[in-house]
Formats: C-alpha cells, sequence, structure tokens
C-alpha cells in the first residue's frame, strides 16, 4: 500500500491543484484514500451522487499519509476531512487524539457491522485475507487452509505474504500451527516465529496488491495470502488462480476525520452517505470488496455476491484491531527482528 | 548541488601536476595567505542563501531532531531502543553493506564508461552522455519496475538463460540483495559519470603521453599517472553515491527481500505505520551524523577540493 500510494501520489497533486481553484465557494469535503481503482470506485459510488444531492463538492485527495494526517493535526491546519484508513490504525489515532468523535444523530450506527464501527470511525469497506494459489504451478493438488503454506513438500514454490507488521501473517501462522480461532489472542509471537521459521527462506513478501498480483499470475510465487478482491480480478481476468476461502482473515478500512476538520459537519454527512445500505452496496459492486453495512448485502450484484466475504461469514476469522492498535509497535519491534536475523 | 561543484574545480595550469605531485608542491604555487578581512570581503553575498537554508532546511531540521530526545518521554530512549536492539545493529549493517557494494559496482562500471565518453570523438561523447542523462531523468519507479520485468524468475533473463539451456532453475535475482544492488547501481551510475567525465576531460592527453615516453608500461600509466589524476572524480562521483544509497527507499522497497531492511524503510515505517516520530527521528539523527563523518573524511581525504583547500591552508 505504501508504494501504491507514492506512485499516484503526483498524479493527485495536479488534479488537485486544478481542482481546489474551482470549488473555493462552495462547501466541499476533502476526501482522501489510497488511490486506484479503490478510489475511482469510493468517488463513483459515493462522491458523486453525494455532490449531486447535497449540493456539496467532494475534492478526491490522497494517497492517503499516517505521517502526514499526524502532522496535519499537530500543525492545527487540517487540509483532510475525511480519510479512508486501517482499522488498526483508526483506533490508534482514536487513542492518540488524532481523530473527531464521530455525530450518530447523522450517521445511523445501529445498521453498521458491529465490527466496523467505533465512536471515532466507521467502515469504509471489508476484506478477507484468503489463500490463494496458482493452479498452473500446482498442479491437480488444491490446498484447503494455512497449513498448505508450511507445507513446502505438497505444495513446492515461494510463498507470498503480506510484508508490513500488521494483523494477518503472525495469525495464519498460529492457525496453521493448530492454535484454535477463539484462542488466538494475545498472539503467542514465540510460536507465530517459530512456525514461520520453518519456511522462512520460501517467502516473497508484497508490500501492495498489484505486487501481489503480479507474484501470484507471474507464478514467481505458487501460493500465498492475498486481499480478496485481488484474486476475484485475476480470475476475471482469466489468470489459473484459485482460492481458498477456509478460515479467511477478516481485515478492514475505516472513514475517520482529522481532529480540526474545517469541514465537520458536511464531513459527517458524506460518511453517513457513505455508510449507507445503497453506498455501501454500490461500493462493493465495483470492487469485490465486502460492505460494512448489514443492509447492504440483499443488494448485491448476485454474480458477484458468491466471491465476496459476506458468503463465507462462517469460515471468517476477524482480526482484533484493537490487539493490534495497541500492541503494533511492539510487535513490529519483534517482528524487525526475526525479519534481519 | 554537489553534482556541480565538480565540474567547477578549479583546473589552473599547475595543478594537474599539483595533483599529481605532492601537496608542498602545490603549496608553493599558492599565494599567500591573504587577510582575515581579505577572506570575508564579499560574504554578505550569502545572506539570502542563509537565510533561506536557516529558515527552511536547518530550522526544520533542528525541530525534526529535537523530537528524537523529546517524544514520546524527554530522554535518550529513543536512541537506547535503537542500539540496544540486535535488529537495528542489523538494518544498520545492511544499509552500509548496500550502499558499499553500489558504490562499489557503480564505480567499476562508470569509470569505463567515463573514459569511453572522454575517448571518443567529441560528437559521439556527447550523444553518449545524453543517453545517461536520459536515464537519470526517466521515472525513478519505471526503471525500477522494468528491472522487476527483467529480474524476475519468471523475467526475460532467466527465460533466455532457460531457453538456451544455461540453467535449468531460475536464478535468484530479485526481492534480495542481488536485486537492490543491481537495481541501485544502474540508477546511481550517471552521478559516478558525470563528475569523472569531467575530471577525465580535464587531464590533459600530453601528460600520459610523457608517461609513456619516460618509460612507463601501459599498466603503470593507467595506475601511476591516469588514476591519480582521476582522484577528484572519484572521490566526489564515489561520496555522493555511498551517501545517497544511504537514504534511497523506492528501489530497496521494490527489488529487495523484507529481511534486507534499510535505515530508511525503518525510518518510514516508524513514520508512517506507527507514528513514533522518536525513533523515526533518532534514526534519521543516525543517517545524517554518518553522512557528516563520510563528508569529514572526503575533505581530509581530497585536499584538491575547493572546500578542502582552504581547511588545509
Amino acid at each position: 500500500m505504501v508504494l501504491n500510494k507514492r506512485a499516484t501520489a503526483v498524479l493527485f497533486a495536479g488534479l488537485l491543484a486544478t481542482a481546489s481553484h474551482v470549488v473555493m465557494a462552495a462547501e466541499s469535503v476533502n476526501f482522501v484514500s489510497w488511490g486506484g481503482s479503490t478510489q475511482d470506485a469510493q468517488k463513483q459510488a459515493w462522491a458523486d451522487p453525494f455532490s449531486k444531492a447535497s449540493g456539496i463538492t467532494v475534492v478526491q485527495d490522497g494517497p492517503t499519509d499516517y505521517g502526514k494526517l499526524k502532522a496535519m493535526v499537530e500543525s492545527g491546519n487540517v487540509q483532510w476531512d475525511v480519510v479512508d484508513v486501517e482499522a488498526d490504525f483508526a483506533l490508534r489515532a482514536a487513542a492518540e487524539g488524532l481523530l473527531e468523535p464521530l455525530d450518530f444523530n447523522v450517521i445511523q450506527r445501529d445498521k453498521i457491522d458491529p465490527r466496523f464501527v467505533s465512536d471515532h470511525g466507521v467502515g469504509s469497506f471489508y476484506f478477507s485475507f484468503v489463500l490463494g494459489y496458482n493452479e498452473g504451478k500446482l498442479g491437480s493438488g488444491k490446498p484447503q487452509d494455512w497449513t498448505a503454506l508450511f507445507d513446502t513438500k505438497t505444495y513446492p514454490g515461494k510463498r507470498a505474504l503480506y510484508k508490513w507488521p500488521s494483523p494477518g501473517v503472525l495469525e495464519l501462522a498460529l492457525l496453521a500451527d493448530g492454535v484454535a480461532a477463539d484462542k488466538l489472542y494475545p498472539l503467542d509471537l514465540d510460536r507465530a516465529f517459530k512456525k514461520l521459521d520453518t519456511i522462512k527462506k520460501d517467502i516473497v513478501w508484497w508490500g501492495g496488491g498489484a505486487q501481489s498480483q503480479q507474484l501470484l499470475a507471474s507464478g514467481e510465487a505458487s501460493i500465498g495470502q492475498f486481499w480478496n478482491g485481488r484474486i476475484y480480478a485475476l480470475q476475471q481476468d482469466g489468470a489459473p488462480v484459485g482460492v481458498s476461502w477456509k478460515q479467511n482473515l477478516v481485515m478492514a478500512d475505516i472513514l475517520v476525520i482529522p481532529k480540526g476538520s474545517k469541514n465537520k459537519a458536511a464531513a459527517m454527512r458524506f460518511l453517513a452517505n457513505a455508510s449507507s445500505a445503497k453506498g455501501q452496496a454500490d461500493f462493493s459492486n465495483l470492487t469485490a470488496y465486502a460492505p460494512v453495512n448489514v443492509d447492504s448485502v440483499a443488494r448485491l450484484d448476485s454474480v458477484l455476491a458468491p466471491n465476496l466475504p459476506t458468503a463465507y461469514a462462517k469460515d471468517q476469522i476477524t482480526l482484533d484491531f484493537a490487539y493490534w492498535a495497541k500492541n503494533g509497535p511492539a510487535i513490529a519491534t519483534r517482528w524487525n527482528e526475526w525479519l534481519v536475523k | 548541488m554537489k553534482m556541480s561543484a565538480a565540474p567547477l574545480q578549479p583546473n589552473p595550469t599547475g595543478s594537474a601536476i599539483g595533483a599529481a605531485g605532492s601537496a608542498s608542491g602545490k603549496a608553493a604555487v599558492m599565494k599567500q595567505s591573504p587577510s582575515l578581512a581579505q577572506r570575508w570581503r564579499g560574504s554578505s553575498n550569502l545572506i539570502p542563501a542563509l537565510l533561506f537554508l536557516g529558515l527552511f532546511f536547518l530550522a526544520p531540521l533542528i525541530g525534526l531532531l529535537l523530537r528524537g530526545v523529546l517524544e514520546p518521554v524527554p530522554g535518550l530512549g529513543n536512541y537506547e531502543q535503537l542500539f540496544a536492539n540486535s535488529a537495528y545493529a542489523r538494518v544498520l549493517l545492511n544499509t552500509f553493506s548496500v550502499a558499499g557494494l553500489v558504490t562499489l559496482f557503480s564505480l567499476l562500471l562508470g569509470f569505463p564508461l567515463a573514459w569511453a565518453i572522454t575517448l571518443v570523438p567529441r560528437g559521439w561523447g556527447r550523444w553518449i552522455l545524453n543517453i545517461v542523462l536520459l536515464s537519470m531523468w526517466t521515472s525513478l519507479l519505471a526503471r525500477t519496475y522494468s528491472w522487476l520485468v527483467l529480474l524476475q524468475a519468471s523475467g526475460v533473463i532467466n527465460k533466455a538463460l532457460m531457453a538456451m539451456g544455461i540453467i535449468d532453475q531460475p536464478l535468484e535475482m530479485v526481492h534480495n540483495l542481488t536485486g537492490v544492488v543491481i537495481g541501485m547501481s544502474y540508477i546511481m551510475i550517471p552521478f559516478i559519470v558525470l563528475p569523472l567525465q569531467a575530471t577525465m576531460q580535464a587531464i590533459d592527453p600530453m601528460i600520459l603521453q610523457a608517461g609513456s615516453i619516460c618509460g612507463a608500461s601501459p599498466w603503470t600509466n593507467f595506475f601511476r599517472v591516469f588514476l591519480p589524476l582521476c582522484r577528484p572524480g572519484l572521490f566526489s562521483g564515489g561520496l555522493m553515491v555511498f551517501v545517497m544509497s544511504l537514504g534511497y527507499y523506492v528501489t530497496p522497497a521494490l527489488l529487495g527481500g523484507a529481511q534486507n531492511m534499510m535505515l530508511p524503510e525503518f525510518i518510514i515505517q516508524q513514520v508512517q505505520s506507527f507514528l513514533n516520530w522518536g525513533l523515526a527521528s533518532a534514526g534519521a539523527a543516525l543517517l545524517i551524523v554518518i553522512t557528516l563523518v563520510l563528508f569529514y573524511f572526503y575533505l581530509k581525504l581530497q585536499p584538491e577540493s575547493p572546500v578542502g583547500a582552504s581547511n588545509s591552508r
């Protein structure tokens, strides 16, 4: 994700420069996300209809940069009104006092899946880490669950894993080692790293969605942990890619309002619209990410629906964002130690 | 800034000999040192530049460095954490070995290239130089991704080698140290070639001729005459590449594996993911100190540089 952010930064800076001239007068909201097809879909599903209905202009900006967000809040010159962030960061930022509390008179809290809403953030969308594999590389063997990642005899080839010390990799290692889903937290780091040690030399790390797709489609990695939307996109393109949803690990993006936002009221209305049943369903139909609004499921495209995490709720394990928000930095220290060892 | 300094290095008629010969020979050529007032004459012209640097470079830099001792609690906790943890020592080692290897390879590749540019007829030389510049101006991201296409397991190079039957397992040339060194050496070569070529251009071919007339074999001529004359270019190019490599982010992030984490990636992780600006600032301070120490040695070792000369007066 970090790399995607860089790549699109220049583009968006240019767009913003032209856009900001036009919208000086009217009420407006600066919306910040990760760029690429995700932000395009957010614009199409949320921003455009919202502007038409309310008369509030939505200026697209990006990419999301946590350091920048903190700097804005600290300096008191907050340029961003709504920001798409990762779930564990949303909780960490709230604890650090970087976010505005949301107004749940405007936003309908009871319609949002409780996993994806807090006092300072409402879900943008959710997605799953799934087991993906290249059928051409693995032949007839169909890996079933995370244990396949650690079985290099049956499933040879490189393993593609998410490179940042964030929720996902440690959990899947523990699950593969036989830890029960409800006993995952607090994470047994020693056990997780010991398990990962067994395949350390076979891991290729991916830092962003495009890179993960490239690794799997090219066969550079034969199996790995991927975002479900990226696997779906590869399958749509006809790549020989298979997926197992067993123990799919749920992660989410959250929409937040930085403390000191200059268009707070308009931002709340934007969030209400984005998290509405329609807004969430429209976005899901464009992206293959899952809606956080419980009423959206009925509105999903019938062809797409079986490919969304909502269809695999029974096999789902939701990553503990609160645990990561609290322990993330300490885990990262251990993570880095293990990586460079 | 440093790049333009290299071609500007003074080359008075005597200096070629001075550079090759001893430092005392050089001192004799120089005039008596002028008085203090004379030497600082005209320094008021520097005020705008100093003001600019002070306001927009030094002040923010100091603010940044202060965070390292003030956040999250005042004290040296961040530095303690940085040095006590073996992982960070390893990150530092990675940073140095990558920078060192990149400098070595770009010198080895850049030297013949700079020489070729100097030797070929003038028009051709300008063409080659333009190609070097053009590659420098192309988007860094595009160039780095191109290397990925070439080097990966199913990439052009591996496919070609396997088709020819030279190898039967794809070589692992990316997502590891090899990939980083290849990608970065390529990116850094222009920064070696430009100063080096300027230095070589300024060397009087008659000197080499004189060397061989005096009985030097081609090898002796190269190592004892030509190479010492190239020293200013080699030093300024090499140092620039080394320092730039220390702070490089994009290429290692794309072509390297996670186990080869370098200091810049560590800093970015702390700034962006964990908002741990104190530790990030400590890391940045370390990078700055290393750079300053290197620059000091550069001035010591390279008395021909204009700055060094006035220091060692």
